[in-house]
Formats: C-alpha cells, structure tokens, sequence
C-alpha cells in the first residue's frame, strides 16, 4: 500500500475512457486530484462525473486508460477501506433503522467503533430518529444518513455525489459548513455537484467536465482569476480601445455596452491607467469584473450548469 | 479470504434475521414438517379402528346414483350384522371381505410400517420427504429475496465501496443461505421430533418390531441439506443474472415444475428423454433424497450419478453467479427488493 505524501496527488488517471456500446461515458480523462482540501468535480447532468466515481471506487469496469488512488491501481479492497463514499442517492436497507445499517456498514468494512455511529448520528443531526427505519426517512434525512455513512472509519478520502440535494436551505448550509470542516486536516474531499454557487463556497481546486471529457481543472482561486477583467469607461473610449490592444498587460479588450471591457491581471491595472494617461485619455470608470464559478462554467462549456443544454 | 467470508456472513445474519420474510418461510417448514407428522398420526390410528379401508368401485356407486363411500375391514370382518352395509350389494360386500381378507395378512407389515411414520426416528425421512418439495421452493425465494434487495434497494454500490470485495460479498451469501438452510432442517426436525415423541404417547405400538435407525434419520437430514444446495446455486445465478429478486424468484419456482411438466411430457413421447432427465436438476434431486429412506429408494447408482450431477450444477452455476457478479458495473436501485 503506497502512502501518499504532502503535495502528492491522492488521485490520478490517465487517458481513463469508460464507454457503453457507442456512447463514451468519460473520454480519455486525465483527472489530477491533490491532497487534502475539498476538489470540486463539476459538470452537467450526464457529464460522467458519476462514472468516474464509479470508476475510481471499482463499481464500473474502464474501458481503457489508468486510474490511481494512494497510488495503487484503483478497485483493491486495502484501498477502498481507505475511502468513503457517497455516490448518487444514498442507498440503505430500508427494513433496517438508520443506526442499525450504519452498525452494518460499519460491520461490513471494518470502520471504527460503536461510539462513532452515535458520535456521526449527531453530527448530521439524526440522533433523534436513528432508530427509525430508513423506510420511513424524508430525503433530506437520507442523504444525511448517506454522509453520516461516508464519514464511518474517518476515510482519508471522501466522495460526496450531490450531497445537498433534499435539504432545506438550513441544511444546506449546515452540510456546507461541515464539508469544510472535513476537507482541512489533510483529509481529502471530492465534491461532485452542479450547485456552482454551493460548490464556489467550499472547493480549493476544481475540474469541470463536459459530455464525459476534461475541460479544465485547477486551483479555484487560478482559474477564476485567469481572466480577471474590468469596466473601463474613458474620455475617449475609441482611442482608449486602440492603444490598449497594444498593452503587454492587457490580454484582451472589447466594447461592450459603450464601454470597454478589459482583461488584464488586477495587479497590472496601473499599467493600463499609465498608459491611457501618458496618451492624454483619463479614466472616469473601472469596476472590476468578479468571476463566479457559474459564469466561469457557463463560459468554458458553454452549457447550463443544472440542465447540460448549451446556451444559445 | 475466509476470516473476510465469516464476517461479511455475520453480517448477512445481521440483515437476514431482521426481515420478516425469514421467519415466516421457517413458520411454513415448520408446520409442513407437522402436518406430515399428524397426518401420519391420524392415519395411524385409522388403520387400527378400520383395520384398513376399501374403497367402493366407484362405477358401482355412479350406477345407483350413489355419491363414492369408502367401507372398513374391521367392520366387513367382524361378522356382526349390524356393522355390515346394508346399502350395497351382497356380492359387492363378499367381494370387498376377500380383499379384506388378503389385507389382513399384510396388517402386522402395515401397522409396523405406518407406526415408524409416527414415531422416532421413522417419523423423520418421511416429514423431510413430504418438505423436500416446499423446501426447494422456500430456500429459492430466501435466496433471490437475500441476493435480489441489494439490486432493488441499490444497496450493493453503498455495500462494494466499503471494500468487502465481490468474491467474498457473494460468497458470504451463499455460505449464510446454505448454514440456514441447514440450520432450518435442524429445527423442523427438532420441531418434528417433539411432536413425534407426543404422537408416540397417544398411540398403541404394534407388535411387529420397528425398522427404522436413528443413522437413516440422520442421512435422511444430510441429504435434505444437500439437495438444496444446487437450488441455491441455481436461484442466485439467475437472481444476479437479472439483477431482480422477482425475477429470481420466479425463474427459480417456474424452473422447478417446468422441469418437471417436460419431463413427464417429452419421456411419453420420446424413450430416450428419461436418460437425458437423468441429467436434469430437479430430477436429479428426487433420485438423490429418494435413497434417504422416503419415497422410492434409489439404486446406489443412481444415488452416485445424482450426487455427481448435482456437484456438477453446483459448480457450474456458483461459478456462473460469481462470475456475472464479479464482471457487471454496478448500477443503481432498480427497484422492488
């Protein structure tokens, strides 16, 4: 069993290609996943982010291509017991309470002890109906259980498929709050969801995927603020738009809306008002242009992040 | 490998005996076993008051629009007119007091033969042979019922990403439905034996000296148990084939008296069919727990090639179920349970 150490990644694939008759679930991805912190793995519906997770917990067979997690190929057992998980819907016994089927998880897989279920019971705030059958639980209480379930033997590595889903907003909030907590300590979480604002709030780095391929993965900070860019409004917006396209710091400037929409790195920001100033054009305006993840998204897919449709 | 079995099988018990569906199939191999063991019993004690009973032809009675009767021999024997019949025809009751007649030499056989039903250990082969058909059917609903819910309830996904492996986690199904089994058979034998031992009690024991041993109880047991295991095998096969308790289930049930109907079907129509029905699961079984020492006893040829086609579908259908089970992507819930 390899070990991990600080700054390694804890999963790693190459070239992974999961495909069923015609359609390709994942195409040749190549998913880099540091230690530690909360990864973002994002897309549309049907995007194969659920594939992948299927793939890397050995529940899906790969067509082609690597997969790595700790280093060891995926699907051993040693590792897996390493790892906690949460894919698509919880499931559980529904004839069993919520306490007895994490007792049997915990049973199954070797993970912890008894005082963890009530310690974990409380944590996702079902104490209270833990002897109930899980039958009888609402959907916010299933994927409370579901989480509850992924946190059993405190996994170095967890896997959260849309964990949100069902809660109310309280929930949602308190959910986000304690994927947080997990992902500092060295503990690994790898958040798959298509609630960008959600997602933004919580991940360190993300990868974004689209119809099963890679489009772009990183630190969440990087890639948001790789295209920084501002309102720029001017005495003279048209001279403005000619000398600033030959601008080392300016990466790209538009007219928009009769303004000038300028991306450049915001610590380059003086450049750009020297420049204007030494040719006689004075600024009147510049409001920086905050990328969110959901614009972000939008714009590299080109798709709606809930639906998978593409923007037209 | 075995330490992970045990304790993943551990755990199936901890799932199994927490459904209701388990203790209510027992209820019914319980009570099967009884109703052989009373129906013995009252049979019993029929053929001491009657002395045996004969049946009148039934064309007899159609032609003097008579609804079919059944007449004893201790009453055509007794020579007391008043217990003789007087609806039916004299010749017909001359008729009926020969056969009487022929029966009485057999009586002390008859009476020895329907006593060792009742009590023990004779009562035991043949309540197990009056369960082997419920049996069958009742450990290939557990075992599609057992394998067949984490399909439905999705649970299998949430179950394989703990890292029990898919080898093991099937295996200590398996190995849990066959200890059930077995550990079922123990209690409707224990419950058989108790009612036997208050049958004994309530009946006169004929002087004839029994037969039945205590070693012929136990292999009627053994070969109980391991006549269900090619049924086991069989239902999780197709369980995880369709991925569907139901269909396992029904496939599992359909099988065993479509077997059956073939057989009888193509044997009358085709003489060499009987040889290739030797081959065949569910006739494979009858000849097996048939040379228990209920039902007809089988050669012990016929013994020893039901036993190696029985190991052979065995085999060949785990390695089928571990092999399906082991390749398949797991999906998520379809449904039912």
């Amino acid at each position: 069993m390899s070990d991990v150490a600080a700054g390694e990644l804890v999963i790693e694939t190459d070239g992974l290609t999961k495909r069923y008759g015609d359609v390709v679930a994942i195409d040749h991805l190549s998913l880099h996943v540091p230690k530690g912190g909360v990864f973002g793995f994002l897309g549309p519906n049907g995007s194969g982010k659920t594939t992948t997770m299927g793939v890397l917990l050995g529940l899906v067979q790969r067509t082609s291509g690597e997969a790595r997690i700790f280093g060891d190929p995926v699907g051993h057992a040693a590792t897996l017991r390493r790892i906690g998980a949460m894919v698509e819907t919880p499931t559980f016994y529904p004839y069993l309470s919520g306490r007895a089927n994490l007792r049997y998880f915990q049973g199954i897989g070797h993970r912890g002890t008894a005082a963890d279920i009530d310690r974990l019971l409380d944590l996702v705030d079902l104490g209270k109906r833990a002897d109930s059958k899980f039958a009888t639980y609402s959907l916010g209480m299933k994927q409370r259980l579901g989480i509850a379930c992924a946190l059993l033997g405190d996994p170095e590595l967890v896997f959260l498929d849309e964990p949100t889903n069902g809660l109310d907003p309280a929930g949602v909030v308190e959910v986000r709050e304690l994927i947080r907590d997990l992902g500092r300590g060295g503990r690994t979480i790898v958040l798959s969801s298509h609630l960008l604002a959600e997602t933004e709030l919580v991940c360190d780095h993300v990868a974004v995927l689209s119809r099963g391929k890679l489009i772009v993965q990183g630190a969440m900070k990087e890639l948001l603020h790789a295209k920084d860019s501002f309102w720029l409004g001017t005495t003279d917006d048209a001279a403005a738009l000619t000398l600033l396209s030959a601008v080392p710091a300016v990466e790209h400037v538009v007219a928009s809306d009769g303004e000038l929409v300028v991306t450049a790195p915001p610590a380059r920001a003086a450049e750009v008002t020297r420049a204007l100033a030494e040719a006689g054009i004075y600024v009147t305006k510049l409001v920086p242009i905050r990328h969110t993840l959901e614009s972000f998204f939008m714009e590299i897919t080109e798709t709606d992040p809930t639906t998978g449709r593409g923007l037209t | 490998m075995i330490g992970t079995v045990a304790n993943l099988a551990r755990w199936e018990w901890f799932k199994l005996r927490r459904r209701w569906m388990l203790w209510i199939l027992l209820a019914f191999a319980i009570l099967f076993g009884q109703l052989a063991v009373w129906g013995s019993f009252f049979s019993y004690q029929n053929l001491v008051s009657t002395g045996g009973e004969l049946t009148v032809p039934a064309s007899l009675q159609s032609q003097q629009g008579r609804p079919p009767r059944t007449v004893s021999c201790n009453d055509l024997l007794s020579g007391d007119p008043a217990r003789q019949p007087s609806d039916l025809d004299p010749s017909v009751v001359d008729g009926l007091r020969a056969q009487c007649r022929q029966q009485l030499a057999t009586q002390p056989q008859r009476l020895q033969r329907a006593y060792e039903n009742v009590t023990l250990p004779g009562s035991i082969p043949l309540a197990l042979g009056t369960l082997q058909t419920l049996g069958l059917i009742l450990i290939a609903v557990l075992t599609a019922s057992a394998i067949g819910i984490d399909y439905g309830a999705g649970t299998l996904r949430s179950v394989l990403v703990q890292g029990t492996g898919r080898w093991p986690y099937l295996g200590a199904k398996l190995v849990t439905l066959v200890v059930l089994a077995g550990l079922a058979l123990l209690a409707a034998t224990a419950t058989i034996a108790i009612s036997s031992s208050v049958a004994e009690r309530l009946v006169t024991a004929p002087a004839a000296a029994s037969s039945a041993t205590w070693s012929a109880a136990g292999v009627a047991i053994w070969k109980a148990w391991l006549s269900l295991i090619p049924y086991i095998t069989l239902t999780a096969f197709v369980t995880v084939l369709a991925r569907s308790s139901a269909a396992g289930m029904a496939i599992g049930l359909g099988y065993y008296f479509a077997e059956q109907i073939l057989v009888a079907l193509l044997s009358n129509f085709f003489s060499w069919f009987t040889t290739v029905a030797d081959y065949l699961p569910v006739h494979s079984i009858a000849a097996w727990t048939g040379g228990s020492g209920f039902g007809a006893p089988a050669a012990p040829a016929d013994l020893a090639h039901a036993g190696f086609v029985l190991v052979g579908y065995t085999l060949a259908l785990g390695a089928l179920a571990f092999w399906t089970f082991h390749r398949r992507d797991v999906q998520g819930a379809t449904g039912g349970g």
